[in-house]
């Protein structure tokens, strides 16, 4: 019971995305929509009207369900819920943060290489400290 | 060479030499009329060490590469994915304003229940490994139906000869497959009419080739994650081997 999500050494997984309406349209028409009995969507749709609560609230519910593997989340929604997805560290669901049709891509903002930066920070700190 | 000589209470003498050359030290004990040497304990030591510490190196330099290269990777990836989503959005305007505004809209989503025809796989057969992440690949257009799951299993089938063929397409019914493929996308596209705008389907086509770019930075992410934890702890390793 403890190790139910990974009992199968393969299984089947969903792409749940929170983005604005046309990447959500352009995803769904490549296949990844899905609806189950109880109505329950892998998308939320951000509009001008989605509260950062709400946003945070699929986060939270789409990167605790066992059967999504991945997260595409629009960089500029990413950044409303920014102390969220840079605390999220387990490998899956990955966190993938995708631009928007009106917010290019900042790599400064990605969780991922702001990690990298911090790697690369902190080795030049401690190089300059020994001269 | 450098000696000390040392007298004790009964007037014995003994003899200290510390060769700083070879970091050897001699201790004589004239009265018990013995000898005792450092050197040959401290070298085996000092190569012992010297070896764990060309392995620890190796190890990190593989992992600085492994992760330069994955960072390298997922921008590229990136690059590519930004590119291919432009273009997808521009061809979905394009059929927005050939078709009309009400027809292309996500007010036409179905809420009735239906499950994804593209899904992940997730590949938890990681050799035996705690730290290493599963993999992901992309399963696109299975159909949910019973007839129909051998053509999900063609195209796993041949996902997999692809990969240990380098590139080359099987002849496993590759016209039943497109077949299959074109029967899903259509069901996908009949949410939006009857007819609609071949600039959509190139749309569908786009968003197709961003989820293989998506599920690959998705790998690469847990490579980069994987060598970022690796390079963390070899950080702290160094400070324990200077402490001893």
């Amino acid at each position: 019971m403890a190790n139910r999500a990974q009992i199968a050494s393969k299984s089947s997984a969903l792409i749940a995305m929170i983005a604005d309406e046309d990447t959500i349209t352009g995803f769904l028409l490549a296949g990844v929509g899905n609806v189950d009995l109880r109505r329950k969507t892998n998308y939320l749709i951000v509009d001008s009207k989605t509260t950062a609560k709400q946003i945070e609230d699929s986060f939270k519910e789409f990167t605790s369900r066992e059967d999504v593997a991945i997260v595409l989340i629009s960089q500029y929604v990413a950044n409303m819920i920014r102390f969220l997805v840079d605390s999220y560290n387990k490998p899956v669901p990955a966190i993938l943060e995708i631009p928007s049709k009106d917010h290019p891509y900042d790599p400064a903002h990605d969780s991922v290489l702001s990690r990298v930066k911090y790697l690369f920070s902190s080795e030049s700190v401690a190089s300059s400290g020994r001269h | 060479m450098l000696e000390l000589e040392k007298k004790d209470k009964e007037g014995w003498i003994s003899i200290i030499a510390y060769d700083r050359r070879n970091t050897s030290v001699e201790y004589i004990d004239n009265r018990r009329g013995m000898k005792f040497s450092m050197a040959e304990e401290k070298e085996a030591a000092n190569t012992q060490v010297s070896e764990l510490s060309t392995t620890d190196l190796k190890e990190k330099d593989e992992n600085t590469l492994n992760f330069l290269d994955s960072v390298d990777n997922y921008l590229i990836l990136i690059e590519s994915l930004t590119s291919t989503l432009r273009q997808g959005w521009l061809e979905l305007a394009s059929a927005r304003h050939s078709m009309g505004g009400s027809r292309v809209n996500t007010s036409l989503l179905t809420l009735k229940h239906h499950s994804a025809a593209t899904k992940v796989e997730v590949n938890y057969d990681n050799g035996g490994s705690i730290t290493k992440s599963p993999q992901l690949t992309l399963c696109k257009w299975a159909s949910s139906d019973k007839k129909d799951s051998s053509f999900e299993d063609e195209n796993i089938d041949n996902k997999e000869s692809t990969k240990e063929s380098n590139g080359s397409e099987t002849t496993a019914s590759p016209i039943k497959t497109e077949n299959h493929l074109q029967k899903e996308r259509g069901k996908v596209l009949s949410m939006f009419g009857a007819l609609v705008s071949p600039k959509l389907r190139a749309s569908q086509l786009s968003f197709e080739t961003a989820l293989d770019t998506l599920v690959e930075i998705a790998n690469v992410r847990s490579s980069i994650l994987e060598t970022h934890h690796a390079l963390l702890q070899h950080k702290v390793k160094p400070t324990k081997s200077t402490e001893e």
